[in-house]
């Protein structure tokens, strides 16, 4: 009796371990769209997601820093993707959101085309960046394999740092 | 924090709070060498810096302030009268008792000053080397003794004219008693507040540090007033009952302070800051809300709430910015003394008077004035007041006097210098300049009398024929206009040659929460501090002129240089501005600058936010605020504005994006730059066309204004600039000019006038229509193709 119940309890242990793996090696990411590619970045970066609204134009800045808005009281830069990938600008639509992300003390909005989903992604399917990619410049982290579609997973950091 | 280090706290913030008043009381020591009370508490000062730098062990300072100890003692008992040889050893001693202290500040050691030569000195005054007239002292102290002694220390009733020795070394140790019971009391309840507290200087602290008997009552802990030998501290007032009746009132009323980490106050001012923003968007809202619902019943009480919280809001930020004030007598107290040092060094007679000590200023602008107050001090000293001969000969008193005032202005501090000297003297200043190479001599001549004086605020700017020690090194005056500009001040100069200067410095109250001014541009709206908003103009569009590719404007009897919002801050010009423009007179230092705009919004209080790191170092923009409609609306930076205004030649405002494309296209080569010629003249355009074609730029030529009008309109071409014969058939230059105005794309075209008529009149005329410069037939080649290059920013390497 008291084995069955030890072998249990084994068994219950080791079913928990094993989700605690699981779970230390799934990354979770939320998805968006800009142009026609699916980029990522890591939930735990994402301060929130809004609604567009209104924001003020700054001038001297390169044309992707489209200005600053209020979120509650504090002023925040807003960067639009779009732009800043070398993409020509798109009217927003319904389906436009921002993201405000956090680094530290960094943060910033940036305007993206639309959100796909939260992604629970095994660190295993997470590949480095493409070769051509390489170097301090690249925004990418890696990428992504799920099922039939690549995502680019974004580096936060660098989104948020000062590139003019 | 160890007790070593909270006890060497202690010590420093007292000795500080000490020493600032002791300057004051040593120069006023001068002035009444007799003045027993003044005597008693410099003495005490060095007293107690000896006894706590003992225990401290400070051996050095120690040793200086004994010996300071020696001279004051005898002093104090009549045995030596303070001359003016004798308070030059003192001071000397005490600037080297200050210097060491900022040394134990910085080291909590105190190596490295060597105070024997000090030292020697004050052994020979106390010894009697130096002193002057010890007998006729001694006799005039007992005197002033005698009247003055019972009536000051009604509680001890103490003469320490007759004590002896050992009666004043028991008294010393009394007082240390108390003042070590004082400073545990300070400790205890600093424990109490659980943190350790950062000097914020009051007004009070000020009282107290002339006199550390009355105890400090720090709130929570209570300290009963301990009985002693209550010495005011003296002020400037002669009054004698004064004196006299003011230990009794002290120790009826003792001011409760509490000292508090400036970075509280700080935070508070921020909370301070979103409450107001809250504020003005509920007001925003309420209106709103007025409109929809006219006439219902409930917005009557809407309308009380919304105006009691913004009544107390109002309130609540007056007071929270009332505890960061410290009176402007921080600042001033430490003049008295400079100006006797001065004036003892320049041989000249100058007397200080102050005025409006009591002003009170932010603590952040308080610290920053400091500087500047002392190099137009210094200046007025040096450069100003004359001589005592020559004085003398003009028919002044001998003695200069320099008034140091400082009063509320509405919003803003002023605060006055004047001097009696000789004034500035425009023409020697213009010279002075020119000689430096700091102004053209076109400069010079357009300058007028203010801006002439403002000259002297130039770096590399000195008047002194001979450098001295005091200033003349053509440093200083320029950190006093630095210094003002950064706490968004405005220097204001006044001078009569033969009569004086007056200075005025005005310094708006506090710089976290503002007034400013709200205008539009285009869809735009911006901020602009009020502090630095003369005034306001409404003016229509052809009351501007350009000169030189510079936008002017006359404003009463001055020239004004204006400046575009727009060309600034990058605004499209998508909307057809009307024939109206408003110019808002911005002036901070003593700089003016006219910024057009399109619409006036309105005056709002606002709180400055930073645009954060990802934004910052934006010229011309000094953070954001947000408005009441829960928008950011960025403010301007008027100085960054002023700095850009002089770079930025109106530059060519693009007519659509397409347009835009085309005039940003680079020069690559040099026909890339295309000028045009109009004139009837064959053989005069054959002329110009030699003069240019050297610099292989591309040339079209017009016969008149109606073609060149034509040309233009085609948009064929991209011009960089016309070369415009002012005497044509069908349509001369004069209309042309006002012609190709009217056009966005063309306006700033450099138009370049080449004519035969010479006449003043044919040139404002020129200068009306919008040419920019005006060449007269004959003209050597050379001439015309420089004039050419520099409009049409010719690059010569191609």
């Amino acid at each position: 009796m008291s084995d069955k119940l030890k072998q249990i309890i084994n068994k219950q242990q080791e079913a928990q371990n094993n989700s605690l793996i699981k779970a230390e090696e799934v990354v979770q990411l939320v998805g968006f769209i800009i142009g026609d590619e699916e980029y990522a970045v890591p939930i735990l970066s994402i301060q929130e997601i809004i609604k567009p609204f209104p924001w003020t134009r700054v001038p001297q800045v390169p044309k992707h820093v489209v200005g600053v808005f209020n979120m509650r009281g504090a002023v925040i830069p807003l960067i639009d993707l779009r732009l800043k990938f070398g993409i020509s600008a798109k009217k927003q639509s319904d389906e436009t959101r921002f993201i405000v992300m956090r680094d530290g003390d960094e943060v910033a909005g940036f305007i993206i085309d639309r959100l796909t989903m939260a992604i629970r992604i095994k660190k295993s399917n997470i590949g480095p960046a493409p070769e051509s990619m390489h170097g301090e410049d690249t925004m990418i982290d890696g990428v992504g394999k799920q099922e039939d579609r690549l995502i680019s997973i974004l580096k936060v950091k660098k989104l948020l740092a000062r590139d003019f | 924090m160890d007790e070593f280090q909270e006890i060497l706290q202690d010590f420093l913030v007292e000795s500080f709070e000490l020493i600032e008043q002791l300057d004051q009381d040593l120069v006023e020591l001068e002035s009444r060498p007799e003045d027993l009370e003044l005597l008693n508490g410099i003495f005490r000062v060095a007293h107690t810096v000896k006894g706590a730098s003992s225990f401290l062990n400070f051996d050095i300072l120690t040793h200086l302030t004994h010996h300071m100890e020696d001279v004051l003692n005898k002093a104090r008992h009549g045995e030596l009268l303070i001359t003016p040889s004798i308070m030059d050893v003192i001071l000397e001693s005490i600037d080297l008792m200050k210097a060491l202290l900022h040394i134990i500040r910085d080291t909590s050691a105190d190596a490295g000053i060597d105070v024997s030569e000090c030292v020697k000195k004050l052994d020979k005054v106390s010894s009697g080397e130096i002193a002057d007239e010890p007998v006729q002292a001694q006799v005039h102290v007992k005197e002033v003794v005698e009247v003055i002694a019972p009536s000051k220390e009604p509680e001890s009733e103490l003469d320490y004219e007759n004590m002896d020795d050992n009666d004043i070394e028991a008294e010393i140790e009394r007082l240390l008693k108390n003042r070590q019971a004082e400073d545990k009391a300070k400790r205890d309840s600093k424990i109490a507040a659980g943190e350790s507290v950062v000097s914020l200087d009051s007004d009070e602290d000020n009282e107290e540090s002339g006199d550390f008997h009355v105890p400090v009552v720090v709130a929570p802990v209570h300290v009963p007033p301990v009985q002693t030998t209550p010495t005011p501290r003296v002020s400037r007032a002669d009054d004698e009952s004064m004196k006299a009746a003011a230990p009794a009132k002290k120790e009826a009323v003792v001011d409760q302070t509490i000292r508090v980490d400036v970075r509280r106050l700080d935070h508070l001012m921020n909370l301070i800051g979103e409450l107001v923003l809250a504020k003005n968007r509920l007001i925003k809202i309420n209106d709103d809300v007025e409109e929809r619902y006219e006439g219902e019943e409930f917005l009557e009480e809407l309308n009380q709430v919304v105006s009691i919280v913004s009544l107390v809001t109002t309130d609540l930020q007056i007071a929270v910015m009332k505890t960061r004030m410290l009176p402007i007598g921080k600042v001033f107290n430490k003049f008295p003394r400079m100006i006797r040092d001065l004036s003892r060094e320049l041989n000249k007679k100058i007397e200080l008077e102050i005025y409006g000590e009591d002003t009170e200023l932010d603590k952040s602008i308080v610290e920053e004035i400091g500087d500047p107050l002392v190099h137009i001090i210094r200046n007025s000293c040096d450069h100003g007041i004359e001589i005592p001969s020559i004085r003398l000969e003009q028919g002044k008193p001998e003695t200069g006097t320099i008034k140091l005032k400082a009063y509320n202005e509405g919003n803003q501090i002023v605060i006055q210098i004047d001097d009696d000297g000789k004034g500035l003297d425009t023409d020697m200043l213009k010279n002075k300049s020119l000689e430096k190479g700091l102004i053209t001599e076109k400069e010079a001549d357009q300058m007028s009398e203010k801006e002439a004086f403002a000259l002297i605020f130039k770096p590399g700017f000195s008047t002194a024929a001979a450098v001295t020690n005091v200033s003349g090194r053509g440093v200083g005056m320029d950190v006093v206009k630095t210094n003002i500009e950064k706490v968004k001040g405005i220097i204001d100069i006044d001078s009569e040659l033969g009569v004086g200067t007056s200075m005025k410095l005005k310094i708006p109250l506090t710089l976290a929460i503002i007034q400013a001014l709200l205008v539009g541009v285009q869809e735009e709206h911006y901020a602009i501090p009020l502090a630095s908003v003369l005034e306001t103009v409404r003016i229509s569009k052809d009351e501007i002129y350009t000169v030189e590719g510079r936008s002017v404007m006359r404003l009463r009897h001055d020239v004004l240089s204006l400046v575009h919002i727009g060309d600034i801050f990058e605004v499209e010009r998508i909307l057809d501005s009307s024939e109206h423009a408003y110019v808002v007179v911005l002036g901070l230092g003593t700089n003016k600058l006219g910024l057009i705009v399109d619409t006036l919004v309105g005056q709002e209080e606002i709180v400055i936010k930073s645009l954060g790191d990802f934004l910052q170092g934006i010229e011309g923009v000094a953070g954001a605020t947000i408005r009441g409609d829960g928008g950011v609306t960025l403010i301007v930076d008027v100085l960054a504005l002023m700095d850009i205004a002089k770079h930025v030649k109106t530059k060519a405002i693009p007519e659509g994006s397409s347009a835009s494309a085309q005039t940003s296209l680079e020069k690559s080569k040099a026909s890339d730059y295309k000028v045009m010629i109009v004139d009837d003249s064959k053989t005069d355009r054959t002329i110009m066309r030699k003069a240019l074609e050297p610099l292989g730029i591309t040339l079209i030529e017009a016969g008149d204004g109606q073609e060149a009008l034509n040309i233009l309109k085609q948009g064929d071409h991209n011009f960089d600039a016309m070369l415009v014969d002012i005497e044509m058939p069908r349509m001369d230059g004069y209309t042309l000019a006002t012609e190709i105005k009217k056009y966005n794309r063309y306006k700033n075209l450099p138009l370049i006038a080449v004519t035969s008529r010479t006449g003043k009149s044919d040139r404002m005329r020129g200068v009306e229509s919008g040419m920019v410069e005006y060449i007269t037939k004959p003209y050597s080649a050379d001439y015309l193709s420089s004039v050419v290059q520099r409009n049409i920013n010719f690059k010569s390497e191609f």
